[in-house]
């Protein structure tokens, strides 16, 4: 491929790398994540522990591959829940038109006036702190979106000369939606899609450093940035890697969703 | 008045004006007409010492005996508005959506003339008057979008001519009007042109417009001016095979006389092809290639100016047009 | 005017729509209301005393509007933790929690402004490159990991700053100086966002006709962005400004934990952990109310900058 936008080869080397050591980590890990030795605690890297150890004697590159797992686990659940609930409502609203778009829209823009985090945070201290808990609350808060996006491009999908003539021919709403409509909007929903795996990576990270994701002994970068602020004056190099990783995802979503975008819509980029 | 000797743009390298030179004299009202890319639109800016800085300027601007091609910034801005002003095609988005229609005006005048808000507001009133809009007491405090296309223009024109500038350049400022209101804007332009001796420099694609406003026109191709002399001359008996092609492919209602509204025209159908790229346009005459009598020298050989008749016509072509026989 | 009986009459039915998403998620949805409090561990007869206490054996929908009655005569109900009113705990809290929040946004929005026009007036040169590459690793920066190194930084190794806590408010300079890289973090990540829409706006309305028109009136550069440009450019920028400071207000829940702050988000944290319902219950009512109605207010903004607004077309 000639000239595809530098941000899409640095945001896929970053989501490359992360991804691959999530992977990893479900056949391998250096170390076994729950295994606490305190006698080996703080640790500096060595040939045994690479990264070194925290204030438990755990292995900090095992728990930050675990993290990794756990992190993109969520992402992908959550928005892939949201997303495709989102969109299946936002192509129902741009197919039907009239009063089920009014609503349907309604709804999302009222979804909307919730911030994301503190709607997380009260389904986290309404059904208790949980992995399944925090996919669920992720995966709500990305609902609206999909629909507005699915919804706004799927009417004008709607508006195009092939599908009047289809409907014309009197196929249905499900098949036009099916033959017409997805293909059309598959492109950019990927692309909200990809940016909001970084939103949703970020508020998992909030979530895990207020104990209110994934719970213990699981690892997550969030909660070990909580436990690590708490040794700053004693280890401040274990406030370091996970930081790192959370910005190197997020960036690397980000900087994916852009390219991408600039590859749907190459007018865009010309643009700039 | 402006002096204006060999000034060359180029992008690039590429020169999208080509050595031009020309006076523009007190009071004169001088066309510049052409194809879209043509060069003209840029040569405008050019004479506000606005070219696009990506553009590389050489030659030679003299206003008033100040030579202005490579002047600074800072004294462009003091002949902006004051020396030179210029009105623009899109009359909506050429004025300030957020700013009153006297702000607009006045804005000028307080920077330059450091008018207190008072006069200021004073002067944008008469301006408007002089402009031809009906109630400008109320139409100051209106915004942009309240008025009709033909006002906001007569309102960009306004707030141009709020300095007293000695030249007015007008870059298709009727394109986006419709017909009627277009021609009351050209007849505006020239009556101001004439009440208040400032020269006019109308820039357009359409030959009707040019000759109801001008008295003398420069036809330009590829960055070159290929042709110029008195507009109604120029009209009648085209020397250059440009121009010749120019005046066939517009739209002949009546053999004789010319429509007196400025609408837009349609695309050249009497010269083959398209204007090239900037990258593309040949060496010698811009206009080879598209040239129904071009010679083997023509891509080439850049042409000399011929100097025609008495003197006051010019065209830039190896073997010009005969005169053609018109009745006096 | 119609336009903003519209607007008002959409802010009531959102903050009537949320009360009715907080209640129903904190009372109705997880079961009993009396467990959530006393946890899993509680015999039942704690738990049918409670739920008597709490006039738990009322249909859902009078006590829904019990609770909202109580609202509007601020009247948050009484906290299970700390047996005083709800309201009494979130005035005391507020006043940390509303300077933290307002100072951020002020020096969000001035920070994100200057940025963007700095980007944009040095479009594609090394000024702008280098805003947008720190911009676009603010917004991946989770700002309690750039508290923690602030803290890292200004406190731990310099020891300039506090690395957390609050004085109260009896040392103005005390207290100021433990709320400096607060604010930092919370600034420095929400500006980057805004100051990307800021840049993007300004370039858009530059290449615009009225600018040219502007600088052809002999206008200088620095007015033609300050006079024309800008106001122009902030219209798309006000609706993203309201989402930001959506995610600043939120965020001062986490930066409130982060820096041991005893304001609301720190209250929160607490409630949560404490199961006190009633004070979440009101919590959560309160950001999400604080968000609709900054985002209602920006939206008035609109009508101050644009006249195209004032006459009713939405």
């Amino acid at each position: 491929m000639r000239n595809l936008p530098v941000s899409l080869w640095i945001g896929g080397a970053l989501v490359g790398v992360i991804a691959l050591a999530a992977l990893v980590s479900l056949v391998w890990t250096p170390q076994d994540f729950a295994t606490v030795a305190v006698s080996e605690r703080f640790q500096p890297p060595s040939a045994r522990y690479w990264l070194g150890t925290d204030q438990l004697g755990r292995d900090v590159l095992t728990q930050l591959m675990v993290g990794a797992r756990n992190s993109l686990t969520i992402a992908l659940v959550a928005v892939g829940l949201g997303g495709a609930l989102g969109t299946a409502l936002g192509l129902l609203a741009g197919a039907k038109g009239g009063w089920t778009e009014e609503i349907v829209l309604r709804l999302a823009d009222f979804s909307f006036a919730f911030p994301a985090l503190l709607f997380a945070i009260m389904l986290a201290a309404a059904f208790g702190p949980s992995f399944a808990n925090a996919v669920v609350a992720i995966a709500f808060i990305n609902i609206p979106v999909f629909v507005r996006v699915s919804c706004a491009s799927a009417r004008q999908v709607w508006q195009r000369d092939y599908v009047l003539a289809a409907r014309a021919s009197a196929r249905g709403g499900l098949a036009i939606t099916r033959d017409h409509v997805l293909p059309n909007i598959a492109a950019i929903v990927i692309v909200q899609a990809t940016i909001d795996f970084a939103g949703a990576i970020l508020i998992e990270a909030a979530l895990s450093y207020l104990g209110l994701g994934v719970q213990p002994p699981e690892p997550s970068w969030g909660r070990m940035l909580s436990e690590a602020q708490t040794l700053l004056f004693l280890a401040p190099q274990l406030t370091v890697l996970p930081g790192l990783c959370i910005v190197a995802t997020v960036l690397g979503f980000n900087l994916l969703g852009d390219g991408l975008r600039d590859l749907a819509d190459p007018r865009r980029e010309k643009a700039r | 008045m402006y002096k204006i000797r060999n000034l060359s743009l180029s992008f690039d390298g590429h020169e999208a004006v080509r050595s031009a030179s020309f006076d523009i004299p007190r009071g004169a009202r001088l066309g510049l007409v052409g194809e879209s890319g043509c060069g003209k639109s840029i040569t405008a800016l050019a004479l506000l010492g606005m070219a696009p800085a990506s553009a590389r300027v050489s030659g030679s601007i003299e206003i008033d005996g100040q030579e202005m091609a490579a002047a600074p910034e800072r004294l462009w801005r003091s002949y902006r508005a004051r020396k030179v002003a210029m009105v623009f095609q899109e009359p909506l988005s050429a004025l300030n959506p957020l700013k009153r229609v006297g702000d607009i005006i006045a804005e000028p005048m307080r920077l330059h003339l450091r008018l207190d808000r008072r006069a200021a507001r004073a002067r944008a009133r008469d301006l408007l008057v002089e402009v031809g809009i009906p109630d400008p007491e109320a139409r100051l405090d209106q915004y942009p979008h309240q008025l009709s296309g033909g006002q906001r223009q007569r309102v960009l024109i306004a707030a141009a001519l709020s300095c007293d500038p000695q030249l007015l350049v007008a870059d298709e400022p009727t394109t986006a009007l419709d017909a009627h209101v277009a021609g009351r804007i050209l007849d505006l332009l020239k009556r101001l042109s004439e009440t208040r001796d400032m020269a006019l420099v109308f820039i357009s694609h359409d030959l009707e417009a040019v000759a109801r406003v001008t008295e003398e026109m420069l036809v330009m191709y590829g960055g070159d001016i290929v042709e110029r002399g008195p507009t109604a001359q120029l009209l009648a008996d085209p020397r250059h095979p440009y121009t010749k092609g120019l005046i066939e492919a517009r739209p002949r209602l009546d053999a004789l006389t010319l429509r007196a509204d400025g609408a837009p025209r349609p695309r050249l159908a009497s010269i083959p092809g398209s204007v090239p790229a900037l990258a593309d346009l040949p060496k010698g005459c811009r206009f080879a290639g598209r040239c129904p009598i071009e010679r083997p020298a023509c891509a080439g050989l850049r042409p000399a100016v011929s100097v025609l008749g008495p003197g006051q016509r010019q065209v830039r072509c190896l073997a010009p047009l005969l005169p053609a026989k018109v009745p006096a | 005017m119609p336009f903003l009986l519209r607007r008002l009459a959409g802010l009531v039915a959102t903050l009537t729509g949320i009360s009715l998403v907080v209640f129903a998620v904190m009372n109705v949805l997880p079961g009993d209301p009396a467990l959530t409090i006393l946890g899993l561990d509680s015999t039942e007869d704690a738990r049918a005393a409670l739920s008597a206490q709490l006039g738990l054996d009322q249909p859902v929908w009078a006590r829904y509007l019990d609770w909202l009655g109580g609202i509007l005569q601020s009247d948050f109900g009484t906290s299970y933790a700390y047996r005083v009113p709800v309201t009494e705990l979130i005035l005391e809290r507020l006043p940390l929690t509303l300077t933290l929040g307002l100072l951020a946004s002020i020096l969000t929005i001035a920070l994100a402004t200057a940025l963007g026009v700095f980007a944009a007036a040095r479009h594609g040169k090394a000024g702008d490159w280098v805003t947008m590459i720190l911009s676009q690793l603010g917004i991946a920066i989770p700002a309690f990991w750039l508290s923690i190194l602030l803290v890292l930084l200004f406190a731990v190794t310099l020891r300039v700053l506090p690395s957390g806590g609050f004085p109260g408010w009896a040392e103005p300079l005390e207290a100021l100086k433990s709320l400096v890289l607060p604010v930092t973090a919370l600034v420095l990540v929400q500006a980057s966002v805004l100051a990307r829409v800021t840049r993007a706006s300004v370039l858009e309305v530059a290449k615009l006709d009225y600018a040219r028109t502007a600088r052809a009136l002999g206008l200088s550069p620095r007015r033609v962005m300050w006079g024309h440009v800008l106001p122009n450019a902030l219209v798309p920028m006000v609706t993203v400004a309201g989402m930001q400071l959506a995610g600043l207000i939120t965020g001062t829940i986490v930066i409130e934990n982060v820096f041991f702050l005893p304001g609301l988000g720190r209250l929160m944290f607490q409630a949560i952990n404490n199961r006190d319902l009633y004070t979440v219950q009101a919590l959560v009512l309160l950001f999400a109310s604080i968000v609709v109605i900054v985002n209602f207010l920006v939206d008035m903004i609109y009508l101050l900058i644009d006249p195209r607004l004032r006459e009713g077309r939405s």
